[in-house]
């Protein structure tokens, strides 16, 4: 249910760059997912290439694999409710679903997805019908982008073993916005990606999502 | 105006990019789990990229505001302390931008 206010933002900020009411509800049924969906809309309304914007989704949405990593064996069996709720692994039905307990039913674990999915599709029409009545100058807006990966960013560091990927990332920014500001996301990534596999690990066996 | 088949050529490939990365553990589950490397990653990596993604986003914004980084700063130290005491990403997402639109919007007036 909470996702209404944040897919109402959305819809608003795709419709008042430009987009019809429409194809902001096709991005949240197609895509599902929200931060790429915020991310897109500057770049899409900057034409950007589909190859760099494809490319800047897979970098938002990395951390999908590892989730599905931590649930391979917990979503069911049959086909459509697997794939289902595969493609509708976003971070919020990924931290219900681990909360359930073990043996809940296949319809309970759709239906927890499909409701996600509906409040964020709801979310975006309101915010997209009230996006295209009028044009509203209110800078900032789209600070939900910069907010939503600071949530993201707590709750990843809550659940880490320790808090060196964050520290490691803000030298890797660092370094990065030193040596070529225009391209500094892309080579601080490449730089923590590098950290990372040389990091001493601690001895925990779990897969943190 | 944006084009459509553009729009939707985006939209497409988005849409791909993203079951695809949700997908991938459930078709090559034996690789990825028999790889340490790729394990020693899951740990790393999520807390790393969203740090990164967030820096990038503060910088962008920031560059963007003629009037300093203070309102970038103190919303997100609002979304941070927040999300840490209460945990719910919706109020701390909603409270931190609310905050910066009113930044930001008085501030361009004074």
């Amino acid at each position: 249910m909470g996702y209404v206010p944040l897919g109402m933002v959305f819809g608003f900020l795709f419709v008042q760059a430009g987009a019809p009411w429409w194809l902001a509800l096709t991005a949240s049924v197609l895509v599902f997912a929200g931060a790429s969906q915020f991310m897109m809309v500057p770049m899409l309304a900057a034409g950007m290439p589909v190859a760099a914007i494809a490319l800047a989704t897979l970098v938002v949405n990395l951390r999908h694999v590892f989730y599905g990593l931590s649930l391979l064996d917990k979503l069911p069996a049959k086909p459509w409710a697997r794939w289902y709720l595969v493609f509708a692994l976003t971070d919020e039905t990924y931290s219900v679903l681990t909360t359930l307990p073990a043996g809940t039913s296949t319809r309970q674990m759709v239906t927890v997805a499909l409701l996600n999915q509906g409040w964020w599709v709801l979310g975006t029409l309101l915010g997209a019908v009230i996006g295209s009545q009028a044009q509203i100058g209110l800078a900032g807006l789209d600070f939900a982008l910069a907010a939503l990966f600071a949530v993201l960013a707590v709750e990843q560091w809550r659940s880490a073993d320790s808090a060196a990927p964050l520290w490691v990332a803000i030298v890797s920014y660092a370094i990065a916005w030193v040596l070529m500001p225009q391209q500094a996301l892309l080579i601080a990534i490449a730089l923590s990606v590098l950290t990372g596999l040389f990091w001493p690990t601690t001895n925990s066996q779990k897969v943190t999502p | 105006m944006i084009d459509t088949r553009y729009a939707l050529g985006v939209l497409v490939a988005m849409a791909l990019v993203t079951f695809g990365l949700r997908a991938l553990p459930f078709l090559a589950a034996r690789f990825l789990q028999s790889h340490p490397l790729v394990q020693r990653l899951g740990r790393f990596l999520p807390l790393a990229i969203m740090t990164l993604l967030l820096l990038h986003t503060l910088v962008g914004s920031a560059s963007d505001n003629p009037s300093g980084p203070w309102a970038e700063l103190a919303a997100i130290a609002t979304v941070v302390a927040l999300q840490w005491w209460r945990r719910q990403p919706l109020l701390s997402i909603l409270a931190g931008t609310a905050l910066y639109v009113l930044l930001r919007n008085t501030t361009l007036m004074a």
